[in-house]
């Protein structure tokens, strides 16, 4: 075969027909690919590439059961179940299904929504389980559609409620664990970068995809036992009925780590319905943001300093005549009638403010509560307990508190006085607890926690967090035996019988006056009663704080807050198998 | 150029062909010009540039494979989780306690305790 291209002959046509149709591709092609190459790759990655987010699953929270973590946070998918009228054909069919399938959870209006041909997207229904998306999906109704959502399921409903707090319609925690490790339970967003269908599809061409997996939010394990805090509510709820009480929190905390076992408070809510709360003043987890001046349960921690510091011993005595001078003022004391030389036991069993006042004074000169009185006083109550301070529990609006310096200009003598029984002091409960338990377990202060570990991320393993550095030797081991005997003489003196015989049980009231417009009020009392337990008189096994109040009421710690704590104490025995030994 | 089928013997002395040269060729009567030609090599371009195409959609199908496996772990997940919903629901304290057989509890009338 010969290719015949003569100028004029068909070949020599067609070879300059295609050599110029070849150029002109190859040109235009060389301005597409070359010259305009960065115009059309942005173009198209536009069109193809997309930018997904791979959200990260929120944190789950557990609490103990005994000793094996349970679920008491869970994410649950829910779907939005909306609808483009545009495209609904059988806007009767429509609003029959999803009202017979979502029932509460749909729109009251749902004629009208459907029928608004205008819009592309209405919302019918909101919260919808995945099985009731199913059903309706079954129906294969035109113009339907589901979005996938998750919510927070708390299965215990108000249990905890402000020591879990809540995570909001934005999906952020609020208040308890959620708030405070808001962080730590979201975890990072992954993000995938791909070419994908026009059904959003991820395919693997090009070379442009980018995946990064997101991260999921810890598991984090509480140290609460759901037992303890179910029946620590319990307790209150009834404790508050009695009282006639509004208002009322416990704390249980274990003496020998600083874990909290249980954290109630009443008033309360359930977190699943959040938004129907309509006193805020709910949310707030009173044991740890509600400083309060705690009153005659601080006598314990007045009488650890002065064995501490060696200036009284239980035996000690004074001469008592229900009053004594501070300075300008004159303080007496709440139970009259035990006048006359007597000891400081007796002063702490009947809670006389004259008798703290005493301690406070021999810290000094004897006579007066002097400045060195007043540093040594406030080194214990504030330095070496942690009164006033942030104790770092694992919560939200840890509130501070109070606890006047001696070098502040309102840090005198009748300041102190007042301090040494429980007064001109603002603290949280969770800041008590954790000074009573280190006054009475040999003189070790544990940072209170509420975080016992985490789960990995199929649930199955829990590992649990390293102890926390305690502060050892706060009281000498001599003091605290000394003044944990004490605080058990102060209970078995009136209350012995309340126990179950064989454990060693101490305990001591508080009522506290309350201040309105900075001044003390006659009309509203706070009854509080701080008491510990144990099947040895070595080793409390627990520390129980009760608060009780109520606007305009005078609620007194024994009358009032003592019954809650025998009532949680006594449980607490058989719950933790203590066996009797005394 | 019109090649020919011959047939009719001719001694090589008699002509110029020498030892081990075909004495015999075939001709086509299929007549190929430029723009078959040209046709051709464009038809076996399109062939070749539909099978590089099949090739490399071929691994586009393994992503709506993939998809489907991912979808299918998804809507198993949720089933799991669904059903450890519905566990912690059964197994809350309030349910425990109000169920038949915790209503048949009764307080122990006494307690002994093993030595340990």
């Amino acid at each position: 075969m010969q290719l015949d291209l003569k100028k004029g002959s068909r070949p020599w046509i067609l070879a300059i027909l295609t050599f110029v149709i070849m150029a002109v591709f190859i040109g235009r092609l060389f301005y597409l690919q070359i010259v305009q190459h960065e115009y059309y790759v942005g173009l198209a990655n536009r069109e193809q590439l997309k930018q997904l987010v791979i959200p990260s699953k929120r944190g789950e929270i557990y609490a103990m059961d005994g000793t094996a973590p349970v679920k008491v946070v869970l994410n649950e998918t829910v779907y939005t179940v909306f609808a483009d009228p545009k495209v609904v054909d059988k806007p009767k069919e429509v609003v029959d299904v999803v009202r017979r399938v979502a029932g509460g959870n749909a729109r009251a209006d749902l004629e009208s929504l459907v029928a608004r041909k205008e819009s592309r997207y209405q919302i019918l229904a909101t919260k919808v389980t995945r099985k009731q998306a199913e059903m309706m999906k079954e129906e294969h109704l035109k113009g339907l559609g589901f979005q996938a959502t998750t919510q927070r399921v708390y299965p215990e409903g108000q249990l905890a409620a402000q020591t879990l707090g809540f995570v909001d319609a934005e999906g952020k925690g609020k208040y308890g664990i959620e708030g405070a490790l808001n962080v730590r339970l979201t975890g990072v967003d992954g993000s995938l970068q791909a070419v994908t269908d026009i059904s959003n599809v991820p395919l693997t061409v090009g070379k442009n995809n980018i995946e990064k997996s997101a991260k999921n939010g810890d598991n984090v394990v509480l140290t609460i036992d759901r037992n303890v805090q179910a029946y620590a509510e319990k307790a209150l709820a009834d404790g508050l009925q009695r009282s006639h009480a509004t208002n009322g929190s416990v704390m249980i905390m274990d003496p020998q780590s600083g874990k909290v076992l249980a954290m109630a408070n009443l008033p309360t809510y359930n977190p699943s319905e959040y938004n129907k709360v309509t006193d805020v003043a709910a949310f707030n987890n009173e044991t740890i943001s509600a400083p309060y001046e705690p009153g005659s349960d601080i006598k314990t921690l007045t009488m650890a300093t002065g064995l501490d510091k060696g200036v009284i011993e239980p035996t000690s005595t004074y001469n008592n005549t229900d009053s004594i001078k501070v300075e300008d003022r004159t303080i007496g004391n709440a139970t009259k009638g035990q006048t006359g030389v007597i000891t400081m036991q007796h002063a702490l069993n009947y809670s006389l403010n004259t008798g703290m006042v005493t301690v406070a004074q021999r810290l000094g000169d004897g006579a007066s509560i002097t400045r060195g009185a007043r540093n040594t006083m406030y080194e214990y109550f504030h330095d070496r307990l942690g009164l006033g301070e942030l104790t770092g529990i694992e919560l939200a609006n840890e509130a501070k508190g109070t606890v006047i310096p001696p070098t502040d200009v309102d840090g005198g003598a009748v300041r102190y006085s007042n301090m040494a029984f429980g007064q001109g002091l603002d603290v949280t409960m969770v800041q008590v607890c954790a000074a009573f338990s280190t006054i009475i377990n040999g003189g070790t202060y544990y940072q209170p926690t509420v975080l016992a570990g985490r789960m990995n991320d199929e649930g199955t393993a829990f590992t649990a967090n390293p102890d926390k550095p305690a502060r050892l030797g706060m009281i000498s081991p001599a003091s605290s035996n000394t003044v944990r005997a004490m605080i058990h003489e102060a209970r078995t003196a009136f209350y012995a019988g309340q126990d179950r015989p064989g454990f060693y049980i101490g305990g001591k009231t508080g009522t506290s006056q309350t201040i309105e417009n900075g001044l003390y009020v006659d009309d509203q009392t706070i009854g509080t009663y701080l008491g510990f337990g144990g099947d040895s008189a070595a080793t409390p096994r627990y520390v129980i704080m009760v608060q009780v109040s109520g606007k305009k009421m005078n609620l007194a710690g024994n009358k009032d807050a003592l019954p809650i704590f025998t009532d949680i104490s006594n449980w607490l025995i058989d719950y933790l198998k203590l066996q009797p030994k005394g | 150029m019109q090649p020919k089928r011959t047939t009719q013997f001719s001694p090589r002395r008699g002509s110029s062909w020498s030892r081990n040269q075909n004495t015999v060729a075939f001709a086509s009567n299929v007549k190929l010009g430029p723009v078959a030609h040209t046709v051709l090599i464009a038809l076996m371009i399109t062939v070749l540039g539909l099978i590089y195409l099949t090739q490399a959609t071929r691994a586009t199908s393994y992503d709506y494979e993939a998809q489907k496996i991912d979808d299918k772990i998804a809507d198993l997940t949720t089933q799991k989780t669904d059903l450890e919903i519905e566990n912690a629901r059964l197994t809350a304290l309030e349910n425990v306690k109000n169920s038949p057989v915790a209503r048949e509890m009764t307080k122990p009338a006494q307690t002994d305790y093993v030595g340990q």
